[in-house]
């Protein structure tokens, strides 16, 4: 950070406490403590001395101290190497480097995984139990068969996936029960 | 580093239980569970729909499934995660997509 | 990536510095010199100075150990050092310190107590 309040930059020092809510639209560094609500319309950067346990909604946000509390912000948040945050972040951009600490939910907006967080609903899929190369059509109805006669009389089918395609029990190639 | 012991390659799809030691590489995709001692590498094309365990997760393509790691998950700028991760480090590089929750060790200070 | 590197201080020795289009509502408490140029309601505690400069609006009871005010007070003030209004400031409320200084130009409506049992051998 460079030189502060000549242009309107709000520094918080390290023996500051302010407990209330902040609002304003200026950056902000915070190397004390805010606690309470803190809305900004520019760039909060939290510095490891920092402490932040607030409700916090700003364009930007760099954390390299402690936060705790929900971040939204309409831009980017980022969790530095020293910095730790426990909460859940709303953000179109999201960056942690390693080394930093977080626990909490990312909210990045819609993020398409196709069968999302279901894997276990893939069994509707066309299965072509395609195992290793020889992936044809021909097998196809042979494999079903095969599935068929496999799910009947191998109930050795533990817990672990669900009705996912049993066919490939038969090609025991590289799958191995735990 | 461990042997690379497994290659899903770009046209392949595997459904079951994969485990066991070694590094795995998927370009394909992999849908079920996933248990390996190593590293699972999901390349940029590459798509996996599973739970997994393992020690080192890194992702350029897509995932979808809830994620336990004993050292490292990386979710790079071209990757799609949704699931949730528990892991001591997990890095997540700007451009990625990411949506669930992510559990990593937060040593707080006194008093929070 | 932020620097983290320590700033020099920029307004006569203040660390933290509430910028004009920040607005506070709730406590600020602290061991450092405090500048506002910004809105304050609710309390001021702090055990060192607090610089109100002319943009800034306080609508709180301030204790600290020295007051400059060139802005807008309205509250009771106590300072354990001194109290310094400046030309162009406008003050409501009772100030309370060993050493008050009013400059032509201030404005200012309420009490004042010196406090005199701890004036020095006078």
């Amino acid at each position: 950070m460079t030189v502060a309040t000549t242009d309107g930059t709000t520094i918080i020092g390290e023996s500051i406490l302010i407990s209330g809510s902040l609002n304003g639209d200026e950056d902000l560094t915070v190397r004390g403590r805010v606690e309470g609500t803190l809305t900004l319309t520019k760039t909060l950067v939290v510095e490891p001395t920092g402490i932040v346990k607030a409700e916090v909604q700003v364009k930007n946000c760099v954390i390299a101290g402690v936060v705790v509390g929900n971040v939204t912000a309409t831009e980017s948040v980022e969790i530095t190497k020293e910095g730790r945050m426990v909460g859940d972040i709303a953000a179109p951009r999201v960056i942690i480097v390693d080394g930093a600490s977080f626990r909490g939910r990312i909210d990045m907006g819609e993020v398409d995984v196709e069968s999302g967080a279901a894997p276990r609903r893939a069994a509707a899929a066309p299965a072509r139990p395609a195992f290793r190369p020889a992936a044809r059509p021909a097998a196809k109805p042979e494999a079903k068969k095969a599935e068929e006669k496999a799910a009947a009389t191998a109930p050795k089918v533990p817990a672990p996936p669900a009705p996912v395609a049993m066919g490939a029990v038969k090609r025991k190639v590289i799958v191995k029960r735990r | 580093m461990a042997a690379t012991s497994g290659i899903i390659g770009r046209g392949t799809v595997v459904r079951g239980n994969l485990s066991g030691s070694g590094d795995v590489v998927v370009e394909g995709r992999l849908e079920g569970t996933v248990a390996l001692e190593d590293r699972l590498t999901v390349e940029s094309g590459g798509k996996v729909i599973a739970d997994v365990q393992l020690e080192n997760l890194i992702v350029h393509g897509e995932m979808g499934g809830d994620v336990v790691a004993a050292e490292r998950v990386v979710i790079s700028s071209t990757a799609k995660v949704v699931g949730d991760i528990k892991a001591p480090r997990v890095v997540i590089e700007d451009g990625a997509r990411f949506s669930g929750s992510i559990e990593m060790d937060v040593k707080l200070p006194e008093g929070i | 990536m932020a620097a983290m590197e320590k700033v020099s201080t920029p307004r006569s020795g203040a660390h933290t510095v509430i910028g004009s289009s920040i607005v506070i509502d709730g406590e600020i408490s602290g061991d450092e010199d405090l500048v506002i140029q910004g809105t304050v309601k609710g309390k001021i505690d702090l055990k060192e100075s607090l610089y109100v400069e002319s943009s800034g609006v306080i609508e709180a009871d301030i204790e600290t150990a020295n007051v400059e005010v060139s802005g807008q007070v309205t509250g009771n003030i106590a300072a354990s050092d001194k109290v310094e209004l400046k030309a162009d400031c406008k003050v409501v409320g009772d100030i309370r310190a060993p050493r008050i200084l009013i400059a032509d130009g201030a404005v200012f409506k309420g009490n004042v107590d010196m406090d005199v049992k701890e004036a020095k051998g006078k």
